[in-house]
């Protein structure tokens, strides 16, 4: 009778503790028993998509390899995307969306910077955690968001390398080329106080706007104070009128150049003139072109799973943001929190993806995760190579 | 010396475009007292159009430059039928909503059609790439090709105005509608020409201004608003006074850029518009009294 009993117990017991613990997770938003709904916003549509779309598949790549290897903690990962249009107020509204309608656990996302910037606050409203993917607007991580955790570079960090990289390479009369919108000012105002911080003033600190289609002055301007690598922060339209500009003037400084200008094959095409980018480098925020026989597994999860797509620098974006979000999720343990994701996000330290420059490294009082920006440049009628790595501190 | 030499080279160069494009819209506004405000996206779309003529097709750029011009005229008089004919009655606020309306519908068709394909599409020089010298100049030859294109697009149209019995009804439509009407000349069908060899005017611009710049369906507002301020420079009704306009714009960008700092290039033309109007509300060659018919 007492076994019995005692049987009895033991069968509602652990009935008990299976229906709390599903309990317990039901009231995760997100979170099932074998799930993990994880949300991303970007640009799934228009010119933007390269920022949005593409680091996605890079994640559902990530994603299909942790599940077919058995989940995190036992439980697989679903992606849940929305279109953001590169759009402040399509981003705030895709954020909310995920939220409260898809009830997803946390994020990946962010593509284009003025639209994640936009929904910050409606992510600090709600407390969801986010691992920015793409996004480099300071104003994304700083000051520090509680929940917000950036794996892209951030502008501060690439200005800062721009300047680095001219000194490294013997730069003696370093000049600045700028545009002036708010895009410009998020790099131009951090350039010149890290210029300040070193003591540098540069020899010439000359403004274009986005839409010229001549740049004659500014590069006459540049060659009279006899700049020998100029620092360009621009987007790639006029920035390609800038180099070819230079290459009709005669002028041949080293041109260091930002994520904004990512693509440095896509580059010489633009500028359209042969020879212009021979001394053009570039910040990658990823240590391998897709070309690197080191990207062979990513490259053929992509191509499998999206067919017609090729496997570009964009994906990669996609695939260490969520290698990022999968280690935290890991360490957060089986009895899954927000608060439990956040602090192992918090107490990430030299994690290594198979994209960044170096380890990713987040603190409570840091969430610029990724301070190793890549330089990257194509030589004519070659492709593009890796040069190195500059460690921001 | 040589720094004036090419700053005055870029300037010109840069300033014909805006010249066509002011061109453009002093033809539409001098016959029916409308500013088309889709201009500028008229003048992307062709571009485009041309684009993909060119480098998607494989078609060469003049027959290119032909096909885009046509198909430019036939947009031009889309406009018409669809943003001025109906609502022609109206006033001149709703007729101007008409045309920024149909800006949006422009650009929005663009980035459906054309987005996506990379941030900016790049059109192949027609010309060596390579710069050529004069003395200490170096200039490249896709410079002098579209500064002679520009030239001879004005020819042509000055000759179609003087010389055709189209261009001739134009001029008596814009000067006195009523009259024209009176004498037997069907002004709507003059409206329509009028929008047609606008756009068919931006057309021209943008193909010859493609080779030189990066294409992208949000290029057009800010050729506009340039194209815009050379025509009230020069005399909104005025169509030698928009192209006067138009290099004056360029030149005046490239000097404030070279010789004052670069900062000054976007906003030097329009401090010297302002400094104009004050002194002479009609603009360098407008005529007094200008007349909306």
């Amino acid at each position: 009778m007492a076994v019995k009993q005692g049987v009895q117990l033991a069968v509602i017991s652990l009935l008990a503790s299976v229906a709390i613990a599903q309990t317990s997770a039901a009231q995760v938003p997100g979170v099932t028993a074998d799930t993990i709904r994880i949300g991303s916003f970007g640009a799934l549509t228009g010119p933007g998509y390269l920022y949005g779309k593409l680091p996605m598949n890079g994640i559902e790549a990530v994603f299909d390899e942790v599940n077919a290897a058995g989940g995190v903690n036992g439980r697989k990962l679903q992606l849940v995307r929305e279109d953001d249009r590169c759009d402040p107020a399509a981003a705030i509204g895709a954020v909310k969306k995920l939220i409260s309608e898809d009830n997803v656990f946390a994020l990946i996302g962010g593509g284009c910077s003025n639209a994640t910037f936009a929904a910050r606050d409606a992510l600090d409203e709600a407390k969801i955690p986010l691992v920015v993917m793409a996004s480099v607007h300071d104003g994304i991580t700083t000051p520090v968001s509680p929940t917000i955790f950036s794996a892209a570079l951030t502008s501060t960090i690439e200005s800062e390398a721009q300047l680095l990289y001219a000194i490294s390479q013997k730069a003696k009369r370093i000049a600045v080329i700028s545009m002036r919108d708010a895009w410009g000012r998020a790099r131009y105002t951090p350039l010149m106080e890290a210029f300040k911080k070193r003591g540098i003033t540069p020899v010439a600190d000359e403004e274009m706007a986005p839409d010229a289609n001549d740049a004659t002055a500014q590069v006459l301007r540049l060659k009279a104070a006899n700049a020998d690598a100029v620092l360009i922060v621009l987007y790639p339209k006029p920035a390609a009128i800038f180099m070819r500009d230079a290459q009709k003037l005669g002028y041949k400084p080293l041109a260091i150049g930002q994520t904004g200008i990512a693509d440095p094959a896509a580059f010489e095409e633009q500028v359209g003139s042969p020879g212009a980018t021979a001394l053009f480098r570039t910040i990658s925020m990823v240590r391998y072109t897709p070309e690197d026989p080191a990207m062979d597994k990513w490259r053929k999860a992509i191509e499998t799973k999206f067919s017609g797509d090729r496997l570009s620098v964009f994906n990669l974006f996609g695939i260490g943001s969520a290698q990022v979000m999968v280690e935290a999720l890991k360490r957060a343990g089986r009895d899954l929190t927000r608060e439990k994701l956040v602090a192992a996000l918090n107490h990430l330290t030299n994690f290594p993806t198979d994209v960044y420059g170096a380890g990713i490294t987040c603190t409570e009082t840091d969430h610029r995760c990724n301070k190793a920006p890549v330089w990257i440049a194509k030589e004519p009628g070659k492709p593009v190579r890796v040069l190195e790595v500059t460690k921001v501190e | 010396m040589i720094l004036l030499t090419y700053l005055l080279l870029s300037g010109l160069t840069t300033g014909s475009l805006y010249a066509l494009i002011a061109l453009g819209i002093v033809v539409v506004n001098k016959s029916t007292g409308v500013i088309n405000f889709a201009h500028g996206e008229l003048f992307m779309f062709s571009g485009l159009l041309a684009w993909t003529l060119h480098v998607q097709l494989g078609v060469s750029y003049l027959p290119s430059l032909a096909i885009a011009v046509v198909l430019g005229f036939a947009l031009g008089v889309a406009t018409n039928l669809i943003a001025f004919r109906p609502i022609k009655n109206a006033d001149v606020v709703s007729l101007v909503l008409a045309t920024i309306g149909l800006a949006f519908v422009v650009r929005g068709a663009a980035r459906v059609i054309w987005g996506g394909k990379g941030d900016y599409l790049s059109f192949p020089p027609i010309t060596s790439p390579d710069p050529i010298s004069f003395g200490e100049i170096m200039v490249i030859p896709q410079q002098i090709a579209v500064l002679a294109g520009a030239i001879v697009i004005m020819l042509v149209f000055a000759a179609f105005f003087r010389l055709t019995r189209a261009g001739k009804m134009m001029q008596a439509a814009a000067d006195n509608a009523k009259a024209s009407k009176l004498v037997g000349i069907r002004v709507d069908r003059i409206y329509m020409l009028s929008f047609g060899t606008g756009a068919a005017i931006a057309a021209a611009a943008a193909v010859l201004m493609a080779p030189l710049t990066l294409l992208y369906p949000d290029m057009g507002f800010s050729f506009f608003i340039k194209g815009f301020a050379a025509a009230v420079l020069g005399g909104l009704t005025s169509l030698p006074g928009a192209v006067l306009g138009g290099f004056c714009i360029g030149v005046i960008e490239a000097l404030a850029g070279g010789y004052i700092n670069s900062s000054f290039m976007e906003v030097s033309a329009f401090i010297v518009i302002m400094f104009v109007l004050v002194v002479r509300p009609t603009g360098l060659l407008g005529l007094k009294g200008m007349r909306r018919i």
